[in-house]
Parts: C-alpha cells; structure tokens; sequence
C-alpha cells in the first residue's frame, strides 16, 4: 500500500510570469522603475552610442602601401524592447532594432531589424513553455557556451567593449547558448525519498537548408534532474542526480541534401551533499557520459565514432573561513565530441573588423589580445560541426572548457570571498596529459595555473566611494618528451591588472593592463571533418609578447547608464622577427543606456 | 510512526548512496577506456631527417618469368617514407613502377613478376632499376637486372603479328589509300615482341572515311573458328593494344565476322559482322590497352562458336578531316582474349 501510495503532486516549479524581473540576455523582462503594477505593454531597451578611432603602425607597416593607418568608425543603436502579456498566462516580448552607421545620414546606413522574438506561458497552471528566441544551458558536456580565452579577472577598463560583445552575441550571465525554437519545463514533487523532479526539454533549429547540399540542422535534448529528501537529518545529507541529453541532427529530408551528421550526447550527473554542518560542507559530484557521431548519406552510415567522459570530483566549504575547496579528475576521450559544448565563441579565423590583413603581404594577422577584448566579428555564437581552430598562446590545456577532448588529469580550485568582503579571490590548477598521442605516442602534458584576486581597497581604508584592485594570472606550459622531432614546449603567462577610482561622485578612473608573453614550440594539428587530424602543417615556433594598456574616465548616470572615454595602446612584438611587430591603438567614446 | 518513517528514509538514504559507490567504480571503469592509437601522421615521418639504413638490394641477377620466377627488392630507412621503385628495359623502353610508404622496402611490398606499368610488354633485355623518394629529391638508390624470359599473360593469343601471317591476313586496300608501310612492321617499338601491325593511308582517293582495312583468318593459329577460353561473352574480354602517334582524325575500327553461311572462310557482303559502338577514336599518342567483352559487341554464346575471322580497319572521320584530308594511322599489336576480366598488365 505504502508503494502504492507513492504518492506526488503536480507543482509548479516555475515561477510565475514574473512582470518585473531582471534585464537579461534571453529577454526576461526588465521593467523601468516607472512601471505600473498591471501595466499590459511595458517598453524596455538598450540605447548604445560607440564612436571609436584605430590606429596602426610599427615595423609590420613598412612597405605597406595599402593599409591605412588610421580608420574611424561608430554607430548608433536603440534596441526597443516590447513586452506584452496579453493575458495572466501568457508574455511575448519583441526587440526591435533601430542602428545607424556613423556617417549615415538620411536613411543612408541605417538598418531596422527585429533582434528577439520570443512567445512564453503556462499550459494548465502545470507545464511552462516558450517559443521563439531562448537561452538555454544543460551540462558542460552537453550544451554550454564556455568563456572565451583571454582573460582570467577582466580589469574593468575592459569590460565596456566586451559587454557589447557579449551583448550583440547573446552571451548569458550563465554561459547560456542562444538558440531558436521551443521549451518545455514542469516539475513533480514527492512524498518519500525523492523530494522533487524537474524536466526541461527543448528543439531548436540552428542551420537553414539551402535546398541542394547543406540540410537543415536541429540540435534537441532537455534534462531530467531528481532531488532526495533530507537522507540524514543530522549530516544534511542530500543527493541530487540526474540525466542530460544533447542531440544534434540535420534534415536529410530538407531539399536536395542527401549527407548530414547526428551527434548525441548521454550523460549522467550527480552531487551528493555528504554533510552540511555548521562550518563545513561536503559534497562529492560528478558527471559521465558517452558521446556518438555518425556522418550519414541518406540512410547509409558511411562514418561513425564514439567515446566516454568522466568528471568526478568533491568539494569542502569552510563556511568561517569563507573558503571553497575543490578537486577532480577529469577525463574525456579523445574521439568525445559535442557540439554543443566544445563549440567555442572565438573563431580564430574569421574576418576581423579592423586590419584583418596588414603589412607589405597583407598576411592575415592572427587574432589577438586588442581583438578578442573589442572585435565582435571574430566571436560566435553558431555551433560548429568540427572542432574549431584555437591559438595555444591562450589556450592548450582546456581550448574547449572541460569538454576539451584527449585529456586526463586533475584540476583543483579554492576561492575566497564574495563581493561584499575586502577580498575575493580565485585559485585554480590542472595538470593533465593527452590519452592520445598526436602523430607519436608520447603524450602531451599540461600544466595550467589560474589566479584571480579582486581587492576592495575602499573597504579596506574605509572610503565611501568605490575603488578597486584586480589582478588575473595565468600560467600555462605545455611539454612532451621524445625524439627531438616530438618534443614540444611552450609556456604562457598573461597577466591582468586593474583599477577602477571613483574620484568623484560617480566618475570613476579606469585604468588596465594585460600582458601575454610566449614562447617555445608546439605543433598544432590541421582538423578536417568528423575531428580527424588529417596532417601537422609544421612545428609552430612562437616567441610573442603582447601588450594592452587601457586608460580612461567613466561617469555612471545610474545603474546602467554610463558614458566612458577611453584610450587603449597594444603593442605586438614578435621576438623571433622584429619585422612582424606592430602596434594597434584606439580611442573611444561609449554612451551605453539601459531603461 | 515518525521515528518508524526516519528510520526508513535513512535507510533508503544509505542505500541510495551504497548504490552511487558502486555506480561511481563501474562508470570509473568504463569511462576511462578509450582507443589510444595516436591521431595524424607519425612526427618522425613528417619532419625527422631521412636517412638511408640499407641500399636497395635485388634478390637475383637474373630472372626467368616464364617459370614463374619473381624479384624481390629489399631497402630500408630510419622512417616510413614515400618510395617508388622504376624498372626500365633497357632495350624496349617498358618501365614498371612498384610506389610504397614504409620503413622497409621487402617481399611483402616491393614485388616483381615481369609485368608492366608502361607499355610495352619487357623484352628478355637488362633492365636499369632506381629506388627513389620524392621528398628527398638528392636520394637514389641503383641496380640492374637481366630478364632471361618474359612474363606469360593469361588468355588465349589471336595473333601479336611476332611471326609472318603469310596469307592469314587479307590486306584490303581496295581504294589505294594506304600506303605501302601499310603491314607487319617494326617502324616504332612494338608493344609486345619486335612487331606490330601499321596501318598508314589518307583518304583522298573516294573521300568516303574507309581507308583500308586487313582480314585476319583463325587459320593464323591452325582452327578453321577463333578460339576462346569461355563462350560466355559477358566474362570473355578482347584485349588488344594500340598505338597513334598524336595526330588526330583516325579511327579503329575491329569487327568480328560470324560465319553466317557456314563455309569455314570469311565471305564479305554474306558473313555477318560485329563491332563495338564508338569504334575506337585514335585521340591518344603512344600505346594505349583497350578491353571490351563480347557480349558489348553484340555476340551471344551461339554466334562466338563460329566467328570466321576479324577485321581491322583504318577510318578517317572526314566529318573532322580539313581540306584536302591528312594521312591517319594507327599500330595494333597483342590481340589476346582472357576470361573473367581484362587482361591485366
């Protein structure tokens, strides 16, 4: 009887339409402060006023006939954002686009589009669902948008230009991946053991089909997460598991195209909360699953691979010392492949915005530090069916997060602090090595040391005003052994340091620098479909330095409104050909409102 | 009953948690096994330095490939590299090409049996072989060889013109196209042997693309009817060789006469005649095999068990031809019939 009377009830674990919730990515309503309870249409938005100057010179330059050495640009942007709940059930929000180049006048220049679209409510008071544009994050090996490269603690000076980055590719707070279709989420409580059980499950379309070779692409998947009662009433003890899929596919019945892929991604999750007492808590989580990838031409499998990952792992919180600890064991397998997880947000070679090609050759220049903190055409947000190019100067331990295929190891971590304390700070460590050798079977090992500190200096001299320290450091070397012509060794280290000083009421002086230095060798392989390294083009020999300095004021309005002034110099040394060197510059005004 | 509901829920929770240390020791073990056989081309052998370890050895000085005899080749460097092996005769100018990519050049892969990459056919000569690499371009290798005897080819020879036809074959020169080279010949290197057959004519005469043509009579092998391996004409294959020197407008044209009225001899105008559909456009420069089964040109296994003779003809496509038409030849040499497949060199 007492199975039979297991007895759950229907709760809705969503939350209600809310009508005054946080601006955000996915378009989650924002309301002004001027909003009246009960309103039907509310008006929200982003007005963005980015008027900037680059500069180039430097040894790169000489001979160069065609690059011009100074190049001003802006634009002016009001993304209208209308929201509308027709009914207690129901919310459909809009955003309307209105930009104007700089130097656009009387229409000339100007584009009206409409940025989101999105339609969401409650079918029966139980299951919640949306249609349209949608951000949706699963596991880190199943669907999540891992943080570019490039930095490890954004000095604020920075963060201007990167916040329209974010912005125009809808980059979430929570490493969200904006895609386009429909979701559902309800949830089912308990009576005995298992307390709860949340569902989510969602279709998106990510490609189109142009009807003859390129079918259209679907990526589709959801998550089925269990939380326990109490299991120990003395320890706290709790257990949350559950199970998360990722599957991606394209039409074959779209159009002409006959040859597409399926990836799927299985996993399983757990975090199993052993005590939480008074000053400490401990808890032991992990996640496993197996990748697939199959390459059909109708219905024929003419390629398929597969492989398994495990990331296992506990954590103690000190709660009086306010100190996090972590540690795990990584591995996933070199042929794991998921495209919703290993697609990255920089495409290493796509078309930079500004002097994609320079010098005498007009060789195109690789992306750099000036360029991932400002360029937005060389970021994504498009899933990419094969692994994508990285630069090992910023990445070769983890180029595709903790997704990164063809590593084992351990990654430790500790943290300090919270914002509202004098000191936050941030520790993290891997060491890892390859499963797999590329092109010889000596592996690869990787050592990677991240350090973050944010200092309160005002908290500390008991300043009214806001006045802040940061640093960032990353170290990273990577060395394998064996005959000469399979030795590899390359060491990095970018350094972040930063100041905000709110002199004045609201003005604010920033002030940041990045440094990344390189040097050693690596060879970096030629990926063709499916992930299979088809060749090594040659070792990579590198010995760079790059320097970006920031300075410049800020006036804060209020909350979101700001206009900042800005001047930034990068300087690009290549220590193996001085004639490769070259400086970039910028100066900038941005006015960035939001209301 | 709360105390009785506790006590159950604990244990639940034990079990729950015994269940994810198991859980946790199996998914250990099975995550962590993967396929470790190393991604992309072998370093060493991509950017190593290339050194030679043994030179290139030939197991015999000479050899008998009639008996069946064969030349093994033995090498070996310090890494996997592209090789090729080239035999050239030194008299018929034939050149077999062995290409590897491997660290040891061995009986395994780098075998030799008397046959051909470049027609012609090996004459029983000496024959110059060079082992080279193309990425290192200062590298060779060198050795000699004498062939004692020549390769056999499977199949069933018509004729490989080697030895005079006498009244075997017809020369139909009926409108004094062809010019007297017109015949048995060793003009140029024949493809097999020392002969071949030439043909050689313009036709300006009856500006009508026949230009002259040959009957070749089974009785060029002693049988009144052509032999073959097998009348199955799907599995039965014509082989045959020929040669054009790059001018253009020439046609071949092969037919194979059935001996519709019974009398053992070819009869023109009464036995009936078979080709293949296209003939043979003269569009190549050099000796070139050409293959087709017999059911392509229309025989069934009744018909091939009496083909009295086969005709070779020189057509000028005078569709193509300027004005006035310029002379068209071609060499046909090693008429051969196999079964099952093409011949292969």
């Amino acid at each position: 009887m007492k199975k039979q009377a297991l007895r759950y009830s229907m709760v809705l674990l969503i939350f209600a339409l809310s009508t005054n919730i946080g601006y955000s990515q996915d378009g989650s309503s924002t309301a002004s402060e001027k909003e009246e309870q009960g309103e039907k249409i509310r008006f929200n938005g982003l007005g963005r006023t980015n008027l900037l100057q680059t500069g180039i010179d430097g040894n790169l330059l000489e001979g160069d006939t065609l690059t011009p050495r100074s190049l001003t640009d802006g634009e002016f942007l009001l993304d209208l954002k209308i929201n509308a709940t027709p009914n207690d059930k129901t919310e459909v929000q809009t955003i309307l686009r209105l930009r104007n180049e700089f130097g656009g006048f009387f229409g000339s220049g100007m584009t009206i589009e409409v940025r989101e679209l999105w339609a969401r409510g409650v079918i029966a008071n139980r299951v919640k669902y949306r249609v349209g544009d949608m951000d949706m994050k699963l596991s880190k090996y199943t669907l999540y948008n891992y943080d570019e490269e490039g930095h490890v603690n954004q000095p604020a000076a920075f963060m201007p230009q990167k916040e329209i980055i974010y912005y125009e590719q809808f980059y979430g707070t929570d490493n969200t991946r904006r895609l386009q279709g429909a979701n559902l989420n309800f949830g089912l409580q308990f009576t005995d053991v298992i307390r709860d059980m949340e569902f989510t499950g969602f279709i998106a379309r990510v490609r189109g089909t142009d009807f003859f070779t390129i079918p259209s692409r679907f990526v589709s998947g959801g998550e089925l997460q269990f939380s326990t009662y109490s299991l120990n009433d003395s320890l706290k003890t709790k257990a949350d598991f559950g199970f998360y899929l990722a599957h991606t596919f394209d039409d074959l019945k779209s159009g002409e195209a006959n040859t597409g892929i399926r990836n799927t991604v299985a996993t399983f999750n757990w975090d199993l909360k052993i005590w939480d007492l008074k000053n400490t808590a401990l808890h032991f989580m992990g996640e496993t699953g197996q990748s697939w990838l199959v390459s059909k031409n109708d219905s024929v499998d003419f390629y398929s691979s597969d492989d398994s990952f495990l990331d296992l792992g506990a954590s103690l919180h000190l709660k009086p010392q306010k100190v996090h600890v972590d540690a795990s064991f990584l591995d996933v397998g070199p042929e794991f492949f998921s495209i919703g997880a290993q697609s990255k947000r920089i495409e290493y070679d796509a078309t930079k915005k500004y002097y994609n090609r320079a010098g005498e050759a007009q060789d195109q220049r690789s992306p750099t530090l000036f360029d991932i903190t400002r360029d937005p055409a060389i970021y994504t947000f498009q899933l990419s069916d094969k692994l994508m190019p990285y630069d090992p100067r910023f990445s070769n331990t983890f180029p595709y997060g903790r997704a990164t295929p063809n590593r084992r190891g351990i990654t430790v971590g500790a943290d300090y602090g919270k914002n509202t304390d004098k000191l936050e700070a941030r520790l993290d460590a891997a060491i890892m090595s390859e499963i797999r050798g590329q092109g010889t079977t000596e592996l690869k090992n990787f050592t990677l040391l991240k350090a973050a500190a944010t200092i309160h200096i005002d908290k500390y001299i008991d300043w009214e005003k806001n006045l802040r320290f940061t640093l960032g450091y990353q170290y990273e070397l990577t060395d394998r052994g064996g005959l000469d012509v399979e030795k590899v060794n390359l060491s990095s280290n970018l350094l972040e340091l930063g100041i905000e000083a709110e002199i004045f009421t609201d003005f604010e002086v920033l002030l940041g620098a990045k440094l990344l230095q390189a040097e050693g060798s690596d060879y970096i392989p030629r990926i063709d479909n499916f992930n299979i390294v088809s060749d090594f083009p040659g070792r990579s020999i590198i010995d760079d330095t790059e320097t970006l300095l920031a300075g410049g004021v800020r006036y804060n309005f209020k909350e979101g409104i700001y206009i900042t002034l800005q001047y930034h110099a990068f300087s690009s040394d290549n220590n193996l050909n001085s004639q490769q060197s070259y400086n970039l510059n910028q100066i900038f005004v941005l006015y960035t409102m939001n209301f | 009953m709360k105390r009785k509901e506790y006590i159950s829920k604990g244990k639940a929770g034990l079990n729950l948690l015994k269940l994810f240390g198991i859980l946790s020791v199996l998914i250990f073990a099975i995550s962590c096994s993967h396929d470790e056989e190393p991604d992309g081309p072998n370093l060493e052998d991509r950017f190593g330095p290339f050194m030679i370890i043994s030179e290139l050895e030939v197991n015999r000085d000479s050899v008998d490939f009639a008996s069946g005899q064969t030349v093994l080749f033995n090498a070996e460097f310090n890494k996997n590299v592209n090789w090729i092996i080239t035999i050239t005769g030194n008299e018929s100018g034939a050149v077999k090409r062995i290409e590897g990519f491997s660290r040891i050049v061995n009986s395994v892969n780098a075998v030799w049996n008397g046959n051909t990459t470049q027609l012609p056919f090996f004459k029983i000569e000496m024959c110059n072989i060079e082992l080279t690499i193309p990425e290192e371009v200062d590298f060779s290798s060198l050795a000699s060889i004498e062939i004692s005897s020549t390769r056999i080819y499977p199949g069933t020879l018509f004729t490989d013109f080697e030895q005079p036809a006498g009244s075997n074959i017809t020369l139909g020169n009926f409108e004094f196209e062809l010019t007297n080279n017109t015949a048995r010949s060793q003009a140029f290197p024949a493809a097999h042997g020392d002969f071949f057959y030439l043909f050689e004519g313009t036709d300006n005469v009856v500006p009508n693309f026949f230009t002259g043509l040959i009957v070749i009579s089974p009785q060029i092998n002693g049988t009144e009817y052509v032999q073959f391996p097998t009348t199955v004409p799907e599995n039965l294959y014509f082989n045959f060789f020929l040669y054009n020197d790059g001018r253009p407008y020439g046609i071949a044209v092969i037919q194979f006469a059935y001996d519709t009225n019974d009398n053992g001899v070819f009869n023109d105008g009464v036995d009936q005649t078979f080709q293949l559909t296209g003939d043979f456009p003269l569009n190549f420069t050099g000796w070139k095999q050409f293959s087709h089964t017999m059911a392509d040109v229309g025989l069934t296994q009744e018909l091939l068990q009496k083909i009295v003779a086969i005709r070779v003809l020189l057509i000028s496509d005078m569709n193509s031809q300027p004005t006035p038409p310029l002379q068209v030849q071609f060499g046909i040499d090693y008429m051969t019939f196999t079964s099952g497949a093409p011949l292969s060199l």
